[in-house]
């Protein structure tokens, strides 16, 4: 077994080999000077030319000629030094099995007759479907000894050995099935054999000095030896004299690096440096394209690995690739690359003539150029650490790369609106789609600046129909135009991101009713789990800047509501792909891990996590406090939380025994909540307005103003909830000397409390005060008898649903009585109830009053 | 639109009329332009109203109407003869429809024929080719005719005419065109019956027929929401319905998303709903729904669309600032004596209002000074005296005046715990004999 892997890996490692060979060949061509060298060139590729097609022929020729010819032999000289070795190996086999069979120890010829076979498919492989002469002799003498084994086994009484015995059993039905496969060669060797086996002599002697002599005479650059090499369409013969670059060979030189490419230990830096070497070479449009595809896809190629990632030299020159590319194809209107329906050139000898007016097309797909492009350049920025000066340099990058996608992008409209191409809609799309994710998350002032710097880095005479040159200034209406064409253009996944996208951005700027309206209208929020999870990821992070959003517009409640996903699962990380959360005990496998670390943003992407958390708890808090004040502690509590995270760590600090100054922004917010429940509510906004971090909020003054009037609102609330017992009438203006209110605003947020009923109280405006109702507050079996009573009722509903799940409302009768009845609840909701009504009335209408006419109508 | 120049009182800020016109038909256009033409003081310019009538109306085949205007815009004593030609042209194309149609209106005038007539348009129309030689080129005549007649504002012909198409076509697009034309055909004729019929049948078509096209359908919506204003306050039973009809999932949805301004007649309609003698008990908790549905959407529309009817709802429930509500219920008033639809009902508009404002004032207050709740109420002391006097009678509340003090005292008995309690488990008994005999059977 392990010298069967050992087979192979020799194999690689002989490939290896030859590139070392080549390498100094090529190097000393180098230093040969530059006439010389394309001298040389011509003069070698013309004979190489003209005896190709002889070449070719006797190639086809002599795979199916038995007798071995002169050329035939040429051909197996020339054999890599892996097939060498194997037949080395075969031979110490045979070796073996012949001194197994002397001693008659089956067990061992069982063994290496195994090995054998199963290097046999490469062998035959290598001598073009014939299996190997001294394998044939082998099995043919293994035959015929195991039959007299056999025989002799049944005339004498001796036992054998049982493993001898065993093996050899299992033999003789191998060699059974084995050698019906090779019945000519086996008739041919039996009838003379030594006439068989001469040939195998004769090759056998070659194959031994030949090996190092092919490595020499490579080395040698021996006249002869290029011939064979080109008779054999090896990729020796390719590399062997790659120094000659000449403009008629680009094409040929392409095709063995193409086809080279994925094969184990091919080195692709040598390729990448052969590959520049012919673009400078490359005299017309065609050939540049064509060494450009190769030449960056072998760029992206380098690291394949799926966590290795891009080295910066390699991107860099992989981007200007792109760029020249793109440049020569915006010049050039006849050419053109498309990823599907073009043909591939095959004759390698030959240029393509492109005549002028005609469009020519090249396979190849650009956008998936870029596409990759911006892939590794996000990989690159999540593994940097982002607080590093080599994060913000990379940073810059992103210019250079958005003016390839935007040159992408005019390129594939181009070919979009040609009407001569059927270009997919798929691929103007994703291009679409990675300019707006280039761009949603920035605010206005940094996209701007990228655009201009774009725009004038690209030539005046290109434009962009979708996005309009003279547009780019204002960026709401480029993400609106960009999501607007995705909306129109595509299906799917994409519609779903681009609406995201554009509700992040009118979020980011402030618009949060546009924001609010646009996402509830994507109804994205019912199919989000059925989504990809990078999209899912975007989801949250619009939530979250929606929310954000909110907060900014003073919306308290709309934003506790929106960030409560996120923030209230404690798993804000994990959901908006900012940093993987330590978790104790992580179920998660090491392929998960890696799966999440790829989809973790960089870091300029992130959403402030300790903002977030601050904005949350603040929103908490000011919802909380008055709930928690007005459901006191009575039984009967409808017990509606609010923030299930928030009342844990108000629990969690209530708990403390000692409770130090306020170091961090939670610390702050929990002093603020228990000021605020105290009715203190100078000190809760002294502590809220304290947090640093609202430093990051860009309108900090506006934000801390209405967070202080938030907190004089609730304050007030929750004094009158708490203490609302204790007093039997309560001047108007006396609260607003306490809450710094205007009485209008005391007289506001009161009445409204009382329409509520939130309050048992009523206004006194003659005197201006609140008059609190006594004999409100229930006793203990009144609440518990209340809440009995609601339980009750609510059990006889929920066995009402049942009944109706299981009837499938079959039951009529039963449907209408109870809502006469006079059940609110349901009877509420049913506002079709009207409906039935709308039919009925039916006039015939104009003259017509026959009675058939009537129905028609009826029918209608 | 022409009346950009902005004039100063409110009822010119807050007109929708530019908002309205593209979501209405030219000839419903018309009689909102009338109703401008007549509110202008007389010694205002209204040329400009004149000039978008022109405008209006220059597609239609109306040729001595539109040639009057024409004249009249230009000074011109009598109209040119371009429209002279014109009605020429449209006469004889009359004529010429009337022969087309001629066969087919007789059939349709026959009873026997009629009485043959079934459910299945297939088998009409079958029937009809087969016995009467009835093409579907013949009936799509009919179409067209209506169509012309209807341009040329003889409204009751193209509404007959288009029904008649409307039985007999299997054409999908051209009865549903059909049906918009005869709606606005009963319109014109202020034949309000037959409207609301129109309009509940037209919704109805919207779902079904536009199911899979969610734009289209929303555009045909709001179009309805506008066409369906005219019976809404011309017709009184129609209010009920087609407010019904606008606080529905998807109508509601379709007002708040492309035609927030509807909001200002959908709350004139709820708000007057209250004087109107309703069903008993049920009438008044309707009321009483509609309102609290009203208040959320208003709040939700808050920042799409604002005027003083609907900030009138947004101070009285949202912030209970009665000043505030006070000072927009003049604005409403002004706005609502200024509007086409909503002229007719200002003053139960006013009415209703001012009972909502009492009615939710004497819920949060103890003792009411008469003369302040006179003024939040726009009313003078001796009106407000008489108003809550009457105002107590009526709805019956737990209060008396201190005439001395001049001061309202109410009294706000505090529920019952055992009432309630009792009130909860009301129908239990009831509920779980239903329950048990569905279960039985």
């Amino acid at each position: 077994m392990s010298r069967f892997f050992h087979g192979s890996d020799s194999e690689s490692s002989s490939s290896d080999e030859e590139f070392d060979v080549n390498d100094p060949a090529a190097e000393d061509s180098e230093a040969e000077s530059s006439e010389e060298d394309s001298d040389a060139g011509s003069g070698d590729d013309s004979s190489s030319d003209s005896d190709e097609a002889t070449g070719a022929n006797k190639f086809l020729k002599s795979s199916d000629d038995e007798s071995e010819s002169g050329s035939d032999e040429e051909k197996v000289t020339i054999v890599k030094s892996a097939r060498d070795k194997r037949f080395d190996e075969l031979e110490a086999i045979i070796r073996l099995i012949e001194n197994a069979q002397r001693i008659s120890d089956w067990s061992v010829i069982n063994d290496q007759y195994d090995k054998m076979n199963r290097q046999i498919p490469v062998l035959v492989r290598d001598l073009d479907g014939k299996p190997p002469k001294m394998y044939v002799k082998t099995i043919a003498d293994l035959e015929t000894s195991v039959s007299e084994a056999f025989e002799k086994q049944k005339v004498t009484p001796k036992k054998m050995n049982p493993i001898a015995q065993k093996g050899m059993n299992a033999l003789r039905q191998k060699i059974k099935k084995n050698n019906r496969d090779y019945a000519t060669e086996l008739t041919a060797f039996r009838e003379d054999p030594d006439a068989f086996m001469k040939e195998d002599v004769v090759e056998e002697v070659v194959v031994a000095p030949k090996k190092t002599k092919s490595k020499s005479a490579l080395l040698s650059q021996n006249p002869d030896n290029i011939e064979g090499g080109d008779d054999g369409f090896t990729m020796v013969g390719a590399g062997g004299k790659a120094m000659i670059y000449t403009p008629e060979s680009i094409l040929k030189h392409l095709r063995s690096i193409v086809e080279s490419r994925g094969r184990k230990n091919t080195d692709r830096l040598e390729q990448i440096r052969i590959m520049e070497r012919l673009f400078d070479v490359a005299v017309s449009d065609y050939q540049r394209v064509r060494v450009l595809l190769s030449l960056i896809s072998t760029r992206f190629d380098l690291n394949s690995g799926t966590g290795a990632e891009m080295n910066k030299e390699q991107w860099k020159l992989a981007q200007q690739g792109i760029a020249t590319l793109l440049e020569i194809l915006e010049a050039d209107h006849d050419m053109i690359v498309v990823p599907e329906g073009a043909e591939e050139w095959e004759d390698d000898d030959k240029q393509p003539t492109i005549t002028p007016g005609e469009l020519f097309k090249i396979p190849g797909n650009v956008v998936a150029f870029v596409e990759r492009l911006d892939d590794e350049l996000n990989r690159n920025l999540q593994n940097l650490d982002p607080h590093t000066a080599e994060y913000v340099e990379r940073l810059t990058d992103e210019g250079v790369l958005y003016a390839n996608i935007l040159r992408c992008l005019i390129y594939s409209e181009r070919l979009k609106a040609d009407k001569r191409i059927e270009l997919s809609q798929a691929n103007v799309n994703q291009i679409v789609i990675r300019r707006l994710e280039h761009v949603y998350f920035k605010p206005a002032q940094v996209v701007t600046i990228m655009e201009e710097n774009t725009w004038r880095a690209i030539p005046e005479t290109l434009d962009s129909t979708i996005t309009p040159r003279s547009q780019s200034n204002d960026v709401s209406t480029l993400v609106e135009t960009l999501c607007g064409y995705l909306f129109q253009n595509d299906a799917g996944i994409s519609r779903a991101r681009a609406m995201l996208c554009q509700c992040y951005h009118s979020a980011l700027h402030d618009q949060y009713f546009k924001a609010r309206d646009m996402m509830l209208m994507s109804h994205l929020q019912e199919t989000i789990t059925s989504f990809d999870i990078s999209t899912q990821i975007l989801y949250n992070r619009t939530l979250t800047q929606v929310g954000l959003c909110a907060f900014r517009a003073g919306l308290i409640y709309e934003c506790q509501n929106s960030l409560q996903e996120i923030c209230g699962s404690q798993r804000q990380k994990e959901l908006l792909a900012q940093g993987l959360q330590m978790q104790r005990y992580s179920q998660i496998t090491p392929e998960q891990e890696r799966m999440e670390r790829q989809r973790q943003l960089p870091f300029h992407m992130h959403i402030n996590l300790e903002l977030l958390e601050c904005v949350y708890l603040t929103c908490s808090m000011l919802l909380e406090i008055p709930l928690l004040a007005q459901v006191g502690s009575s039984p009967d509590v409808r017990k509606r939380v609010i923030s299930k995270s928030y009342r844990r760590m108000l629990e969690y600090h209530e708990r403390q025994i000692f409770t130090g100054p306020p170091e961090n922004t939670r610390d702050h917010v929990m002093l603020a909540s228990k000021a605020l429940a105290a009715g203190l509510w100078k000190h809760a906004a002294e502590l809220i307005t304290s947090i640093k971090i609202w430093e990051l909020i860009p309108n900090k003054d506006g934000i801390i103003t209405m967070l202080a009037a938030q907190i004089q609102e609730e304050g007030l609330r929750t004094y009158l909830f708490t203490y609302a017992p204790f007093y039997d009438t309560l001047s108007v203006s006396k609260l607003a000397g306490m809450f710094e209110l205007s009485e209008n605003k005391i007289t506001a947020i009161v009445s409204k409390m009382i329409h509520h009923e939130e309050l048992a109280a009523a206004l006194d405006q003659v005197n201006s005060a609140i008059i609190f109702r006594k004999g409100v507050e229930l006793s203990r079996l009144q609440s518990l008898a209340l809440t009995l009573s609601d339980k009750a009722s609510n059990l006889i509903e929920s066995n009402e649903r049942v009944l109706e799940q299981r009837t499938q409302g079959t039951s009529n009768a039963f449907e209408r009585q109870p809502q006469r009845g006079g059940r609110g609840g349901r009877g509420g909701r049913g506002r079709g109830g009207g409906r039935g009504a709308q039919g009925a009335p039916h006039r015939g209408g104009g003259g017509f009053t026959g009675g058939a006419l009537g129905n028609a109508i009826r029918a209608q | 639109m022409a009346d950009a120049d902005s004039k100063s009182s409110p009822a010119h800020d807050y007109s929708l009329l530019p908002k309205l016109i593209p979501n209405l038909d030219r000839h419903l256009v018309f009689p909102l332009l009338n109703f401008l033409e007549e509110e202008t003081p007389d010694d205002e310019d209204i040329t400009y109203i004149t000039r978008m009538k022109y405008g209006l109306l220059k597609q239609t085949n109306m040729s001595d109407f539109v040639g009057d205007l024409y004249a009249q815009l230009n000074d011109q004593s009598e109209r040119p003869q371009e429209y002279t030609q014109k009605r020429e042209d449209a006469l004889a194309k009359r004529a010429q429809y009337e022969e087309e149609t001629e066969k087919i209106m007789a059939l349709l005038d026959d009873a026997d024929v009629v009485n043959n007539l079934r459910s299945d348009k297939a088998a009409n129309q079958k029937y009809l080719e087969e016995t009467h030689g009835v093409t579907l080129d013949m009936v799509n005549k009919l179409y067209d005719y209506g169509q012309f007649q209807y341009s040329c504002g003889d409204y009751n012909m193209a509404g007959d005419l288009l029904y008649r198409f409307r039985i007999l076509s299997s054409d999908n697009d051209k009865v549903n065109a059909a049906s918009w034309g005869k709606l606005a055909s009963d319109i014109l004729t202020t034949n309000w019956e037959s409207a609301l019929d129109e309009v509940l049948k037209m919704k109805d078509t919207i779902d079904a027929r536009l199911f899979s096209n969610p734009l289209a359908q929303l555009q045909h919506r709001a179009w309805l929401a506008h066409w369906a204003l005219f019976p809404m306050f011309n017709h009184e039973p129609a209010r009920e319905q087609l407010t019904e009809l606008f606080f529905s999932q998807t109508y509601i949805n379709s007002i708040q998303t492309s035609c927030p301004w509807i909001l200002r007649y959908l709350a004139a309609a709820v708000i007057t709903n209250r004087n109107r003698p309703g069903k008993g008990g049920f009438a008044y908790g309707n009321y009483q729904k509609q309102l609290k549905d009203l208040v959320r959407i208003v709040r939700q529309e808050q920042y799409e669309y604002n005027d003083p009817v609907t900030q009138f709802i947004k101070a009285l429930y949202v912030d209970f600032d009665f000043e505030e509500a006070q000072k927009c219920l003049t604005q409403a008033d002004g706005i609502l004596r200024s509007d086409f639809f909503l002229v007719s009902l200002s003053e139960s508009f006013l009415d209703a209002a001012r009972h909502l404002i009492s009615e939710s004032y004497c819920k949060i207050h103890q003792r009411i000074d008469i003369k302040d709740l006179s003024t939040r109420l726009g009313l003078s002391a001796d009106e407000g005296e008489k108003w809550i006097v009457n105002l107590i009678r009526d709805t019956r509340v737990d209060a008396k005046i201190d005439y001395k003090a001049g001061t309202v005292i109410m009294n706000h008995p505090p529920i019952s715990v055992y009432q309630q309690v009792i009130e909860r488990t009301k129908g239990g008994f009831f509920r779980t004999q239903v329950l048990s005999a569905a279960v039985a059977r």
